[in-house]
């Protein structure tokens, strides 16, 4: 799946790397997940990134990628108090392509196990936890956070409808049956990480890297979360027409190359 | 032959004339040039015999000339748009990638910057 470019890409940036710098924190719960990059695609999110930050370090995580996708607020300069890991896109690229950017610095530091994270507040730190574990015990190599499985808290109830949608579109696209779909709370093995390639930039990655996961023939597994809407959430997420948006970007992002 | 027909054959004459030099000089595709030189050819001989279009278009089932002309302007825009949307992805592409390579890269110069700066304390 991963373009000559892309291979060519990763190859120029793995060379010797000093890992010792990483902020290691003891987690509340007195679990550290050293073995953890946790990525973070985050564009104009100065409001909440630095609370977002500041609870996955309390859960243990300490390895965490901040891709700041070309902000125009203080989102660069929030995330380095708190992250051990910021990078910048010189221009607006699109969530997909910051992901990518993030999966592939974390997989040039060695990382065993990547968990994508949402900026704007909306996951919980502590169900990376949940995500990881079937990982670490080799019982899946991809783990999706379903928030129908677990709960969403202060879910409207036509985001809800949009969201059972999305799902029912993506079995029918896809051919893979979930039970929640577009939720960045996800966690890739090593060899799974290697196998995606985001090649749709903005919001129908979520889509595309279903299609990655079923083309890969890896084993996955739904993990139950919850998922926070908040005002400040609700307002940064998708309405029906940036879903109708996305669905138009995936089928042409499918036909056109 | 109408005033018209006089201005839109000169029009397309020098552009025939100018596509033409485009290819020997090879400054254009071999492809994409014989592909514009055809095009100017059938817009002048529609251009000077107005009728020829309408034979044309009886064979093909349709029975105006202008219909037919209609038609294919509007065929070949839509296949010019989806060229063009797709050169513009292949770009927007090219732009990703430099955009995350250059992210990566500023990345491990301050990694490296840090590292040095490290070595340098523990070797005092």
């Amino acid at each position: 799946m991963r373009g000559r470019a892309q291979a060519g890409l990763t190859a120029a940036i793995r060379p010797s790397i000093i890992r010792r710098w990483n902020t290691e924190t003891t987690s509340m719960t007195g679990q550290l997940h050293r073995d953890v990059f946790v990525v973070i695609a985050a564009y104009n999110e100065a409001q909440a990134i630095g609370e977002v930050l500041r609870e996955l370090g309390v859960a243990g995580s300490s390895n965490v990628v901040v891709v700041d996708d070309g902000s125009t607020d203080e989102t660069f300069q929030t995330a380095k108090k708190h992250a051990a890991f910021v990078l910048r896109h010189v221009v607006n690229c699109g969530q997909g392509a910051a992901l990518q950017t993030g999966i592939d610095f974390a997989l040039s530091r060695g990382a065993p196990i990547i968990v994508t994270f949402d900026a704007d507040g909306q996951h919980r730190a502590e169900d990376v936890a949940a995500l990881v574990t079937p990982i670490r015990s080799g019982e899946c190599d991809i783990t999706l956070g379903s928030r129908f499985l677990g709960s969403a808290v202060g879910l409207p109830w036509r985001r809800r409808a949009a969201l059972k949608l999305a799902v029912g579109l993506t079995r029918l696209m896809s051919g893979v049956r979930l039970t929640d779909a577009h939720n960045g709370l996800r966690a890739f093995s090593r060899r799974a990480a290697e196998r995606i390639d985001i090649r749709m930039d903005r919001m129908a990655h979520a889509s595309e890297i279903i299609d990655q996961i079923r083309e890969s023939g890896l084993p996955f597994k739904e993990v139950a979360v919850q998922i926070r809407y908040t005002p400040y959430s609700l307002r940064k997420g998708q309405s029906l027409r940036g879903g109708l948006h996305i669905l138009v970007q995936y089928v042409l992002g499918r036909v056109v190359r | 032959m109408t005033p018209f027909q006089v201005v839109a054959l000169i029009v397309v004459g020098c552009l025939f004339v100018l596509t033409l030099l485009a290819l020997l000089k090879g400054w254009t595709g071999r492809r994409e040039g014989v592909a514009w030189l055809a095009l100017w050819l059938m817009a002048g001989l529609a251009i000077a015999w107005p009728d020829s279009t309408t034979a044309v278009a009886t064979t093909v089932g349709i029975r105006r000339g202008a219909d037919l002309v209609l038609y294919c302007s509007v065929l070949g825009m839509l296949v010019g748009f989806f060229m063009v949307y797709s050169r513009l992805r292949r770009l927007r592409r090219d732009v990703t990638l430099l955009t995350r390579h250059l992210a990566i890269q500023q990345a491990f110069d301050a990694s490296a910057t840090i590292k040095a700066r490290a070595d340098g304390d523990l070797g005092k």
